[in-house]
């Protein structure tokens, strides 16, 4: 079993709902963000900006896995990445080692409050008891592994059933992210990025993504894409949303 | 940084360098100075030259380290997984080195020239020269940062210590350390011709590896980093202190004053070198830009 997902950059509406959802799900400080949409300007005469979901490749041969000196960051039997955060020294190997750029370490002044200073609100005080985030240590996405976790424990299946899926899957509009299993060749994901020719990031770090994007176009001017949508009938994606 | 603007462009690393990263450029030269001190004052048999290099690489590289880390009361969790990672190794390599060299200095002080002393002058010499080498594989595994992917850079590092290890031998035995100044100052020559050819190896293929490493070598050379380089790495740390070895090869006598500032000039030389190194390394964008 591997867990993988699917970025569908020609249905995402770049609306920041997944940033959102995440920074809920999460409870995550204000300076940090686990997925994060990039904005990139398209060359040419009339240059318009797109851009990207990006987060956590979950590499199965993973450089951050690799040069973690602690043991802090490592690798489930699913495929996900985590990190012990108990064990986590904040020595930031891994970041610099991330060929996507896609860890965070959590110093103070990204963990000032909403309201620096002022107050802090109630969502904040819950997240201090429910989802505890370490100063002086590194973060990233880990694919919601404790909704899968909680999930797989009642039997259900994540990117089908909601409880089971990241909150980022659930809560896109635009069924842009799809999640799955891509060791399972039926599944929704791997069925997604086999007929509309998936790719990963930067593949000739040997790094093997979990994470696929899916537009033959990259860069493309967002206005074209929003002219392909109109014509393109939303297929449902797998992930019951 | 806007977020936008991040992952799209040649981006910088700037964890290892910028602000509390300061620290860890001063660990990664302490230890190769430390390091490269160590091994010059064995050569000369120089007490006190072993004495402050355990100094550097015990306090000051210690020190920076702890301070650097963001959890340093769990500094001790660092050295678990040395199977696959360098800083893992590097740590033990310095932990190794305090050991051993401290027993060394407690035997060379009290029981000089037993064969136990040796001994740990072996172990202690071997830890030195992987505390020295290790900064190097530390920055070249990184296959993110084309700058840094280099087998050239663990050899860069390791004689740059080695030349400011003769420096500083050289001002123990203007202080009347038993180091044989003629012989220091003819190791600093050598190996200021030699650690200048490298560095220009070093730059050339980084500048051929790939258009980020070329980005690397630019900003060095053209961009923010060139008053640094050409100031720092170039005139201070490699023009100057030549002149002066030559002209104490050539003139015979140079005057103490003169050979000190040699020294502080190659000090600074290896510090903007890896400062340098450092501040240039940079990643890929993360998408083609379409054109």
């Amino acid at each position: 079993m591997r867990w993988g997902m699917a970025v569908d950059l020609t249905q995402c509406i770049r609306c920041y709902a997944c940033v959102a959802a995440c920074r809920i799900e999460h409870f995550l400080p204000m300076g940090m963000s686990w997925p994060r949409l990039v904005a990139m300007e398209t060359g040419g005469d009339s240059p318009t900006v797109s851009t990207y979901s990006v987060r956590c490749n979950q590499c199965q041969d993973a450089p951050c896995v690799e040069v973690c000196p602690t043991g802090a960051t490592y690798q489930r039997e699913d495929g996900i990445i985590a990190i012990d955060q108990d064990k986590c020294v904040g020595c930031r190997y891994c970041i610099i080692a991330c060929p996507y750029q896609n860890r965070t370490f959590l110093s103070k002044d990204k963990n000032q409050g909403f309201f620096p200073g002022r107050v802090e609100t109630d969502f904040e005080k819950a997240g201090k008891k429910l989802y505890r985030h370490q100063v002086g240590t590194t973060e990233k996405c880990n694919f919601c592994a404790e909704r899968i976790d909680a999930g797989l424990a009642k039997g259900l299946k994540p990117g089908v059933d909601r409880e089971a899926t990241p909150a980022c899957v659930n809560t896109c509009p635009a069924q842009a992210l799809t999640f799955g299993d891509l060791d399972d060749p039926d599944s929704e994901v791997s069925r997604l990025i086999k007929e509309k020719n998936g790719f990963q990031l930067h593949p000739e770090y040997d790094t093997n993504p979990s994470v696929y994007f899916i537009d033959g176009k990259i860069g493309f001017s967002e206005t074209s894409n929003i002219k392909d949508d109109s014509k393109r009938e939303t297929a449902p994606t797998g992930a019951e949303r | 940084m806007e977020i936008h603007e991040w992952m799209i462009n040649y981006t910088r690393q700037t964890e290892w360098i910028d602000r509390r990263g300061i620290f860890l450029w001063i660990a990664f030269y302490a230890g190769g100075l430390g390091g490269g001190l160590y091994l010059v004052s064995l050569y000369f048999n120089s007490l006190w030259g072993m004495f402050i290099s355990w100094l550097i690489i015990a306090v000051i590289k210690g020190a920076a380290h702890l301070i650097y880390l963001g959890k340093p009361l769990r500094f001790w969790r660092i050295v678990f997984r040395p199977n696959s990672s360098w800083l893992a190794r590097g740590i033990i390599f310095v932990l190794a080195f305090v050991v051993f060299a401290a027993v060394q200095l407690a035997l060379s002080f009290w029981l000089p020239g037993t064969a136990l002393e040796i001994v740990f002058k072996v172990l202690a010499g071997m830890a030195a020269l992987a505390v020295t080498v290790y900064t190097g594989f530390v920055l070249n595994t990184v296959k993110a940062v084309p700058f840094w992917n280099s087998t050239l850079l663990p050899l860069l590092f390791v004689l740059c210590g080695i030349l400011g290890g003769f420096g500083l031998a050289v001002i123990i035995g203007l202080n009347g350390g038993n180091v044989n100044i003629a012989v220091a100052e003819a190791g600093s020559r050598w190996l200021l011709i030699i650690n200048a050819l490298l560095i220009v190896v070093y730059l050339w293929t980084a500048a051929n590896r790939e258009t980020t490493g070329k980005k690397s070598v630019m900003e060095q050379m053209r961009g923010n980093l060139a008053p640094v380089f050409w100031v720092g790495i170039v005139a201070l740390g490699i023009v100057i202190p030549l002149a002066i070895a030559f002209s104490s090869y050539f003139v015979s006598e140079v005057s103490s004053a003169l050979l000190v500032t040699g020294v502080a000039c190659e000090v600074i030389g290896g510090l903007a070198l890896r400062y340098c190194v450092l501040k240039a390394g940079a990643y890929k964008p993360l998408v083609a830009i379409a054109g």
